[in-house]
Order: C-alpha cells, then structure tokens, then sequence
C-alpha cells in the first residue's frame, strides 16, 4: 500500500469517527467568516450610527478565534492519543519521525482545508441569513445584500491558516516526545485507574462543595447592602468567583467520586445495570478530567449568564423606556409642544398632552431611608429631589401633610430602601416643612431628567407646592421647570405621530424624547449585544459539546471490553443502553446543571442593572441552551448504541 | 442426566467464496456434575466450541440443547435471559469490571436475576469463603493478583448456580501456584456443589482435574479421555500421551 493510500483509507475512516470534529470545523469557520463579512459590509456602520456595530463585531471574531482555536487544538490533542498507537506502530515497521509526520500533516490539511472551504462557502450564504436575523433583532426595516467581501475571505483564510500550523506544531511536537514503547501506552495511561477513595479525596469533594455554596451564598448578599463600599463589593466579587471556581474543580476532581462512593458504600456491593455502567464508570473519570470538565462548566455557565443578562436587557427595553419617559413624546417647552401639535392636528391624529411642573428641592429623608451608600457622597438628610403638586397627577392625591414618592428602579433599589412610612423635612429657601411620607408608587410621572437620574419624584400637595413655589432655591432648579408629556390616543396612530415628531425635531431633538426613539436606539445596542453574544454562546456550545462527545466516544471505546463481559453475562443490548442514558444523563448533565446553577447565581445577582424581568428571559435562555446541549448527549448516546451493538 | 447435548455442529465464518470451515460436525453431550476439559492445538477449533456451546456465537448449523432448551434458535433477547439465569463464565483474562470492587463484580450475575439483598450476602459470604476470597472483597480488580482476580471470576460464575460453567483457559494468564490454587478450588466446588463445568485449556496439567477430557483435532472431534477411578497423575500421563499422537505442542511440566 503506497503512502497515498494510507493517507487516503485513514482519512475515509477518520471522517465517519469525527463527522462532528468536521462539522464543528465548518460551523466555526462559516461563522467566523460571516462575522468578518459583516464587519467589512458597509450597511452595518451606516446603520448602527453611533455605535460602531462593525468594532463590535470585530472584538466578537477575535472571541471566537479564541474559542475556536482552543477547541481545535483541544480536539485534535484527543485524536492524535487515540491514534498513538497507529503511530507506534509506523514506527515499529520503519518509518522515520518525519515521514509520520508528513502522513499526518497532509491527511488533516485534506480534512481541515476542505472543511474550511465548505465552511466558507456555508459562510457566504449563510451571512445574509445572519444579517437577517440580526436585523430582525434591533428591529430595522433593512433589506440584507448579499456581498461578497475579499477582504473577509483573506482574513479568515489567514485564521485558520495560523490555527492549522499551530495544530500541526502540537503534532509534531507529541510526535517527537514520544518513543515507540511509550505510544503504546498512552491510551492505557490517560485515564486512573480505579482504586479505593482515600480521605484526602474526601476531604476534597467537602471542600468542593463547601466552597460553591459559599460563593452561592455570598452572591445572593452582593447587592444586598452587606457590601457598603465599593472596595468590599470588588472583593466580594473575586472572592465569588475564586471559590466557585475552585469549588467546581474540586467538585469533579472529589465531591462527585465522594458523593457516588456514599451510593454505592449504601448498596454493600449489590449493584444494578444501571449503577454499574453509570456511578462506577463516572466515579473514576470526572476525577480524571477534572479540569476540562470545570473549565466547560465555568465557560458554560459564562455564556449562560451573559446570554441571560443580553436577552434581559433586550427583554426590558420597552419596559425600561416606560419608566424613565413616562408619556410617548417629551417636549422640551410650550412652543415646541404647540409645533408638534399644530402638525398632529392636521394629520388627524389624537392625543392627549399634560403639563406638569417639577420644582427642585433638597429633602431630609434620612429616617425612612436605609442607604448602603455611605462613602458615595451621598447624604440622606439633604437629597435633591424633584416635587410634583397633585393636582398635576389625576390618579393620585395626597394630604395636607403627605408626601408620596414616584419612580422606582430596581438597579438603584438594590441601593437604598424606602420604609413604608416615616417623617420628611421639605427645604425651601428660607424655611421647612415637616411631611410625612406614605408610600412608593412604582410607576414614574416625570422622565428622569427632572428626578435627578433614576430617583423617585416627590407628590406633595398642591398646597405645599404653591408655598414651595414661592420660596424656591433658585441655584438647584433646572433650566425648564415643565415637563410637557403627550400620548396618542389610536395606538394605530403612534407610528405615524412618530415620524411626524422625527420630521420636526429631526436636528433638535435636545429636550425632546419620543419614547418609541429610545426604545429604538436601545435596541439597536442590546439586540446587537444579543446577537453577538448568542452566536459567541452557540459557538461555545457546539464546542464544548463536541468535546464531550469526543471524550464520551473515546470512554465508549474504553469501556467496550466491559460490554462484552456485561452482555456474555447475559445482560441484554438494551440494559446496557439503559444504563448508559443513566450515565449520559450524569456525564453532560452534571456539567450542565452545575454551569446552569452557577450562572442562575450569577445572574441573580446583578440582574437589575440591565433589566426589570428576570425570570422569563433566563428561563427562555436556560431551556434553549439545555436542549441544543442535550443534541450531543443524544448524539453520544448513538454512538454508544453502536459500540454495545457491535460488543460480544 | 444430560445437561448439555449438542449435536452436529458446524460453524464457518466468511463468505460465500471464502469459508472458512472451524467445527465440522461435532457431537458433544456433557452430564449434570461432571467436570468436561475441552483441549487441542491452537487454531483447532476449541474457543470456538465453546463459544457457540456457551450461546456467545451462532452454529452454521447443527443443535444444542441445554436442559433440554434448544438454544440455537433462541432470539437474542431470550439467549441473554438464558445467559444470566443457566449459564457461569470463566475468562483467561479474567473480564473482571475494573471500576467495581470484588464483592460487586461477583455480586453482578445476582442483580440480574433480581435476588433479594440479604439472600445475595449470605450466597457471596459462603461462596467467598470457599474461594479465600473474603478478605479482599473491598478491593478493585487492578490491587489484586491474577490468582486472586481469577477466584474472584470463578466465584462471579458459581454465585448464582447456573446449570453449566464455561471457562476458557482459566489458568492460562496465572503461574503454577495460582493455577493449581484456582484447579483445585473448581473441583473442589465441582464435587461439593455438583456444579457442571466445562474447560478450555491447552494445559495438561489444568485439564487432568478434570472428569473427562475431549481432544480436538481441526474442527472435528480427535478422541476422548475418561478419568475414571484413576488418581490425577495416571490420567495426566494418558493425556499427555494422546496429546504427543495428536501433535500438540510438547509441555514440560
């Protein structure tokens, strides 16, 4: 057999073993190259505007270099193992170092240069489909081109030129390390060996899960005002991260082999199927592959968590442009406002317009408030706040004496709690009031411009107002002392009214908001956000799936020897099947419930800062990512179908 | 009475143009307690009868029956049943579980079959303690000898009484010591449990502790030996006579 042959079966056979290396590969670089494309097409500055959506995605193509070029090296590591004894055994017959070398280099530049071409190719015409989605997502009306770009062509064919080398130096240099006697070895020696617990283990799988729920537990407290200042927080958050991480390798490297080693003490040697092929088997290799295993729970629970805290974002917007502008359009002064509605009127469209004044005032409100924000140079007893009368308000009403508080915002509540009721001091210019204080209304009346950023609005009395008025500071009001809101009344209209509003304040817009702009501009950022993280993420996932794939094909084959006993024992192809989904639901689902967990804490956390709704965005993200996950674990699953068939 | 009964029994492998003929009509029965050794040269054709005897492998054709069940028809899911309710296994290489302790490796056959938890510690603490085997029972397969390992097999294939034993060169991985250990021991539970054996071994030695010993000869059977009242020495001798006209490979020992 010439060495062309060779080259040639071995490449026949290595295919139908890694169609999902192969896959992965085109995967990656088909999005690699639509990222590029995009990066190059000119629609993507013209249309993000103000941020660069072109730099962005850039800084997301270095990422998935990152990812992908990790994963290549990782997966080829894997296979070049497994072939070490094919290796060996060149060697044995007389072929040199490099003549080996050459075989190999050739046989993975076929597999990986016409893989990269597919991928190209799928590239190419999947960017439109990409450009679509990412359209659909910030939601412009756009027509996606499809263009060919050199540029992005060159650069990802230079990419994966560069990961190729890389790939083929780690081969040469696992090549020229090893001797022919150690060849033989490798595959016997990558996993340990099966022995007894020893009470440093134990001590381990304590620890393990000692320190994540420590992290857990200290995460749940970040923002909870145990942590005044910034310093501490910052510290707080490394130690979160230190012990969850810690914790997770310790968790693989000892928790998981203590906590089944309890199971089976309980059993007193009396195993089922299931047990055998499930607890013993992964008992041994979580420990050996600890550190793979919590690197794909950490990276998982990462893209996880960030792809959680995007959607909420990008979930919250409508929401959040609601509470900071509570009216549809804000209009800066009268003349602007009759502008506006002089052009309603005459397109027909009906509104409502409301008037309120905001007057600026400094409160003491140190005793219905719990700061955490001693060193912010934040001072309870003198706050700045904008005062609304109730007159101005239709929905609510408030006493001689009252106060409510308008405009709540989760990110800063998190901050500052309100009592439910308490005494209020009311500093005009040259006197004060006593108020007492009711209660909080969620919902804000003024935009945040008049509130000071994110603080609720004060609703006084009319009467109150009036002598406010009359002794004004006249150092801390703002320039416009008016808050002019509007509303459509045809939600039907709305789109209408805004453009019209767009057409006359196209240059000025300044004071004037409309809300269903911001929504926009918002989205425009967080969708892309979201879209660059969501395919950061998918990337990742099809990696580290292929990864574990990879490792469960290779225990499948490891573990053969023990199928054939197990059948001629006279368990049947399908209780060992059953007992493998056992394993396998073990095998991708503890990494995957524990990067689910770790992020679930994360995300609870810190989640208020981008958005008001949590539980729906995570869950959607959650039940995704879980079920393009579990693809692999099915795929796995077949696979090991076929090595229990073949078996006995 | 007849615990096994296998007649005319062919196997081939390959194709339509290339047989290749391994078993060329043989006839074997085996009686309840009897202790059978199957022996001839390599490449003679003897893992294979037990293979397909032990319902591992199909015959081309030909019958077995074993208590009187036709086993060749049998569907793979009923041979499996069969496997682990009649039939104990005993491997040159052991085919212990590495990643199950002793106790749970010879515990495995019992699980199968759904025995109560307390009836299989009484059946493993007996058996063990025949097979000098309790001590280690905590261990893995990879912290014990070959010896040690091999007992644990046998114990694995007696815990659950099946009606026949296979073993395929059970002593072929041990040394001298360990081997006559383990003989000794498979006969010892022979004669007190009334368990039915039957041996591959190319081992002269290893099947002179057996009660019969069947020679084969390219697929078909050569001749066999019975032990009679003889002592384990006269018969040693007789089969390494009938080895040397077989042309077997010549052993000191």
């Amino acid at each position: 057999m010439s060495l062309n042959q060779l080259i040639f079966r071995n490449l026949k056979k290595n295919l139908k073993n890694y169609y999902l290396y192969v896959f992965a590969l085109i995967f990656s670089s088909a999005l690699y190259f639509s990222f590029v494309t995009l990066q190059y097409d000119p629609s993507m500055d013209e249309m993000t505007g103000s941020i660069k959506g072109g730099a962005a995605l850039r800084a997301a193509s270095v990422l998935l270099v990152a990812i992908v070029s990790i994963f290549l090296i990782y997966a080829n590591n894997l296979f070049i193992k497994r072939r070490s004894k094919e290796i060996g055994l060149f060697q044995l017959i007389g072929m040199t170092k490099g003549r080996i070398f050459r075989i190999l280099t050739l046989e993975n530049f076929l597999l990986y240069s016409a893989s990269v071409i597919i991928g190209i190719g799928a590239g190419f015409a999947f960017s439109k489909l990409i450009l679509m989605i990412l359209f659909k997502i910030i939601d412009i009306d756009m027509l996606a081109e499809l263009r060919f770009s050199p540029e992005a062509l060159l650069q990802t064919a230079i990419v994966f030129a560069v990961i190729y080398l890389l790939i083929m130096l780690m081969n040469y240099l696992f090549i020229k390390r090893q001797s022919i006697l150690s060849l033989f070895k490798v595959t016997s020696s990558t996993e340990t060996r099966a022995r007894k617990l020893s009470i440093f283990e134990i001590l381990i799988g304590i620890v393990g899960i000692t320190l994540i729920l420590t992290g857990y537990y200290v995460s749940s407290k970040l923002f909870s005002g145990d942590f005044t200042n910034m310093n501490r927080l910052f510290m707080a958050m490394i130690f979160i991260l230190a012990s969850v991480i810690i914790g997770t390798y310790l968790f693989f490297k000892g928790s998981v082999s203590f906590i089944f080693n309890l199971i089976r003490k309980s059993k007193n040697g009396y195993l089922n199927i299931n047990e055998v092929l499930s607890l013993s088997s992964i008992m041994f290799r979580m420990r050996s592959n600890a550190m793979l295993l919590s690197i794909i729970t950490t990276v998982s629970a990462l893209a996880i968590g960030l792809l959680s805290l995007s959607y909420i974002s990008y979930y919250s917007v409508d929401n959040g442009a609601a509470s900071s502008q509570p009216d549809m359009f804000t209009l800066a002064d009268s003349e602007d406002a009759a502008a506006f509605t002089a052009k309603l009127d005459a397109e027909n469209i009906d509104y409502s317009q409301k008037e309120i004044e905001v007057l600026q005032a400094n409160l003491n409100i140190g005793d219905i408030m719990d700061s955490a924000l001693e060193e912010m140079n934040f001072d309870p007893a003198n706050v700045s706040m904008g005062i609304v009368s109730d007159e101005a308000l239709e929905e609510i009403d408030a006493e001689a004496d009252e106060v409510l508080f308008a405009g709540y915002n989760d990110a800063l509540g998190r901050f500052y709690n309100f009592e439910d009721e308490g005494n209020i001091t009311l500093f005009s210019k040259s006197s004060s009031m006593d108020l007492r204080y009711i209660g909080l209304e969620k919902q804000s009346v003024v935009p945040y411009f008049f509130s000071g950023g994110g603080f609720p609005a004060a609703i006084v009395d009319e009467a109150v107002f009036t002598q406010l008025q009359n002794d004004l500071d006249p150092e801390i009001q703002l320039e416009t002392s008016t808050y002019i809101g509007m509303n459509i009344k045809e939600e039907a209209q709305y789109e209408l009214a805004n453009e019209v509003f767009n057409d006359l304040f196209a240059d000025a817009e300044g004071m004037n908001m409309s809300r269903m702009n911001s929504s926009a501009s918002q989205k425009l950022v967080m969708g892309l956000a979201m879209f660059i993280v969501g395919f950061l993420g998918l990337t990742f996932l099809i990696t580290s799936g292929c990864i574990l794939y990879f490792k469960q094909m290779d225990e499948s084959e490891d573990e053969k020897p023990s199928y054939v006993i197990l059948r001629k024992l006279g368990f049947t192809q399908w209780d060992l099947l059953r007992g493998i989904q056992a394993k396998q639901l073990f095998s991708f689902g503890i990494p995957l419930v524990l990067g689910l967990s770790h992020s679930y804490f994360a995300v609870q956390s810190g989640w208020f800062f981008f958005g008001n709704d949590l539980w729906t965005p995570m869950l959607i993200v959650m039940v995704v990512y879980t079920g393009l996950y579990s693809i692999f674990g099915v795929l796995s699953l077949m696979y090991y179908k076929r090595v229990i068939r073949e078996a006995l | 009475m007849v615990i096994l009964e296998a007649q005319k029994i062919y196997k081939s492998y390959g194709n339509k143009f290339n047989k290749q003929e391994v078993l060329k009509g043989i006839d074997v029965s085996i009686g309840k307690g009897e202790f059978l050794s199957i022996m001839g040269a390599s490449g003679s054709g003897k893992t294979t009868l037990l293979n397909v005897l032990s319902s591992i492998d199909h015959v081309s054709t030909g019958s077995i029956k074993i208590e009187g069940k036709e086993i060749t028809s049998l569907k793979e899911k009923q041979l499996a049943e069969f496997r682990k309710k009649s039939l104990g296994f005993i491997f040159q290489d052991y085919n212990l579980l590495d990643t199950l302790t002793v106790k749970e490796n010879i515990l495995l056959p019992l699980s199968i079959a759904k025995v109560s938890r307390k009836a299989a510690d009484s059946l493993f603490h007996s058996l063990a303690s025949e097979l000098g085997i309790r001590e280690i029972e905590h261990k893995y397969p990879n912290e014990i000898s070959g010896g040690q390992k091999q007992r644990t097999s046998a114990a694995r294939a007696f815990i659950h009484e099946p009606s026949i034993i296979f073993a395929d060169e059970p002593t072929g991985a041990l040394d001298s010591k360990s081997a006559s250990d383990l003989l000794n021991k498979l006969s010892e539970l022979n004669m007190k449990r009334g368990s039915t054996i039957a041996m591959v071994t190319h081992d002269p030695v290893a099947a002179s502790y057996s009660s019969r010993v069947i020679f084969i000869k390219d697929g078909q059977i050569y001749t066999q030996l019975t032990k009679g009242e003889q002592d384990r020495q006269a018969f040693f001798k007789d089969i390494m006579k009938t080895q040397a006209v077989l042309g077997g490979v010549q052993h000191e020992s």
